[in-house]
């Protein structure tokens, strides 16, 4: 996530040209019960801005969560370049545990570097982490999104692609059956509109979830301003004064911040489908019916010799 | 092993014995102050081209024979080859011999050898199948192949297939590697240097001591692997390594031919034999040496006319056959020496 594009993307109105856009909303029970999700994002405050909202939603239904960070986030945190990468790495950790992921895969490559490193090396990572957790559905970055500046962001997002049917394949890293990994296609994708030209087709209702946005949000102080609040807090009292806002002490002063300030974009995607606060995702359905028309063509037509 | 390499020499030479003898008893010019640092390996009568032109010997040369019983049993070896023939051609009787020792052993090919055969879609069906059937002939317990593309590996992610191998390794729990140097000088062949390298990294990777490497992996259920022993061998004729390791493999002479006579796709053994026998039949004569059928006939053109480098670089070390390697093996364990150190000299306070 870059702070710089959030700011341009709340200014823009997004295009929605995915096609038809399906607004989502809560569903009753657990009807996601059994299935797996692997959220792949390139960097600490990814997730929590474009999808952590869908992340809290899929869970409550049922899903086990898993998320994967592909960088180091080293050029963030304003520390040394090692100070960084440890304290984007104990971000990453709270704000999934935040989240209520299951597991937290960390894969560490250079941070705004992603385009000079061994892609196919990325993938195959990938495809094994969704053949041994059953993943069913992912969610990451559109590979084909437009504006999309970030090298690490375009790299990530197609690599998932990728491995989400090369996971499928027998023949692809076939030393993984000797494992008992088993070939398994990802056959749900939701991509992040992380860029104002990007489409969607989904509009997503959290607002029963907002909580937990915000609470992943403010994990997220080496970058993603999740401590953005306590620091405002700190430097007026230096001053002599206070924000009611802000409250008493850091937590409430995160929090309260992250939900004044950080949320505009949702709120503004929203507003255009009546809710409160919206995430926007392209939605990619691969399900398969459990009979092809040919085999049903075929169930109904055969006849005896 | 490049087939077509070898055919060019041996009829340029024409099976010539004359001109591989005359540069064996050539002069050297070199100075007498001055050591060599490398030694011409003799060659066979029939100078088949593999074993190198050079070796650079080590001071501690260590000869390893014949072991009885089962030593290594419990132990697991990966054989790693770019090509289907090469650990048949420079290691197989190696491989060969710590498997009857007791080792499990894995053959691991990482090209898919396109460039030998009929068309690229024979060539690689008859070597996916030689690979199954040379890992039989040398008592391999499974084949692998990655099928990266023959003669096109430095355009490979090295990391990927490093990747692979140390899933492999953890899976299989290896102990042991085999692999081509990747320090054999004048290595003409991408696929034997690419595969050389990603196997060293991999070999200390897959360990412990390879730190957070893949943890995916471990959380798939794969466990740390403990690579203790590594063989490095050469490619002939222009490569030359380091050689601190000759191996007595008489007793596995005929395994490494079964092994080579398995490679029919690529390599200098496969049906040779079979085709000798039946040209010079065609021609109205026959060589005994060659038996009455072809089977007999490839195992005997492929033992008399291929094996007699190893022949000759084993009696060097008065040896009837032999394989050389750079073999590295278990490092010191500072820990335990120092607490070894520990318990001799420590007194009460």
């Amino acid at each position: 996530m870059n702070r710089q594009n959030i700011l341009g993307l709340m200014a823009a109105a997004a295009p929605a040209d995915g096609g038809e856009v399906v607004v989502v909303k809560d569903e009753r029970g657990q009807p996601h019960r059994g299935k797996v999700f692997a959220a792949v994002h390139a960097h600490l405050d990814d997730v929590p801005y474009y999808a952590s909202g869908l992340c809290a939603k899929l869970m409550s239904e049922g899903y086990t969560g898993y998320i994967v960070r592909t960088s180091n986030d080293e050029k963030y945190g304003g520390r040394s370049t090692a100070q960084n990468i440890l304290s984007n790495e104990e971000d990453h950790f709270r704000m999934a545990a935040a989240l209520g992921f299951k597991d937290v895969f960390d894969f560490y490559y250079q941070n705004h570097e992603m385009n000079g490193i061994s892609y196919l090396d990325l993938r195959g990572r990938l495809i094994l982490i969704f053949r041994f957790l059953k993943v069913d559905t992912v969610l990451s970055f559109n590979p084909w999104g437009h504006g999309e500046d970030d090298s690490d962001h375009w790299v990530t997002g197609r690599a998932v692609d990728e491995a989400c049917w090369m996971a499928g394949m027998p023949n692809d890293f076939h030393e993984h059956l000797d494992a008992g990994i088993q070939p398994h296609r990802v056959s749900e994708r939701y991509y992040f509109c992380a860029r104002p030209e990007q489409p969607f087709n989904r509009v997503v209702d959290i607002r029963s979830h907002l909580e937990k946005k915000i609470d992943a949000i403010v994990e997220c102080k080496s970058r993603g301003d999740g401590n953005r609040g306590s620091l405002v807090r700190a430097q007026l009292a230096k001053q002599g004064k206070r924000l009611a806002l802000l409250g008493n002490d850091d937590r409430t002063a995160d929090r309260a911040y992250a939900r004044q300030f950080l949320l505009d974009e949702d709120r503004e995607h929203g507003k255009q489908h009546k809710l409160e606060f919206a995430e926007r995702f392209y939605y990619i359905d691969q399900r398969r019916p459990a009979k092809s028309k040919a085999e049903e063509y075929i169930e109904k037509n055969a006849v005896r010799i | 092993m490049e087939r077509r390499r070898f055919l060019g020499r041996s009829v340029a030479g024409g099976l010539a014995l004359g001109g591989a003898a005359a540069l064996q008893g050539q002069r050297s010019n070199l100075p007498p102050a001055v050591t060599p640092t490398a030694y011409a390996v003799p060659k066979g009568e029939y100078n088949a081209y593999l074993t190198p032109d050079y070796h650079t010997y080590a001071s501690d040369l260590v000869i390893e024979r014949d072991q009885p019983g089962k030593p290594h049993q419990g132990k697991v070896l990966a054989a790693i080859q770019a090509h289907s023939d090469d650990i048949t051609l420079f290691a197989a009787g190696t491989v060969a011999k710590l498997i009857n020792e007791g080792y499990t052993g894995y053959l691991i090919r990482v090209s898919n050898d396109e460039k030998a055969g009929r068309t690229v879609g024979h060539g690689v069906v008859q070597n996916e199948i030689d690979n199954q059937e040379a890992a039989k002939a040398l008592g391999c317990k499974k084949a692998y192949s990655f099928y990266y593309r023959n003669h096109r590996m430095d355009d490979c992610a090295m990391i990927e297939i490093r990747q692979r191998l140390m899933f492999l390794f953890r899976l299989l729990q290896v102990n042991t590697v085999f692999a081509m140097d990747p320090y054999d000088h004048y290595d003409e062949n991408p696929d034997h240097i690419v595969v050389g390298k990603a196997v060293e990294s991999a070999s200390w990777m897959a360990s412990p001591g390879g730190g957070h490497e893949y943890p995916e992996q471990l959380k798939a259920g794969l466990k740390h692997c403990q690579i203790r022993e590594r063989y490095y061998h050469c490619r002939s004729p222009q490569g030359h390594n380091l050689v601190n390791r000759v191996v007595d493999i008489s007793s596995y002479i005929d395994r490494k031919v079964r092994a080579n006579v398995a490679n029919k796709g690529k390599g200098p053994a496969g049906d040779n034999g079979m085709r000798l026998r039946q040209e010079l039949a065609r021609q109205g004569k026959k060589l005994p040496l060659l038996g009455n059928d072809d089977d007999t006939a490839n195992f005997q053109y492929t033992k008399h006319f291929l094996m007699e480098d190893f022949r000759v670089l084993g009696k060097q070390f008065g040896l009837e056959y032999a394989e050389t390697f750079r073999y590295i093996g278990q490092e010191p364990n500072l820990r335990q020496a120092v607490r070894k150190y520990v318990d001799g000299h420590a007194v009460p306070l």
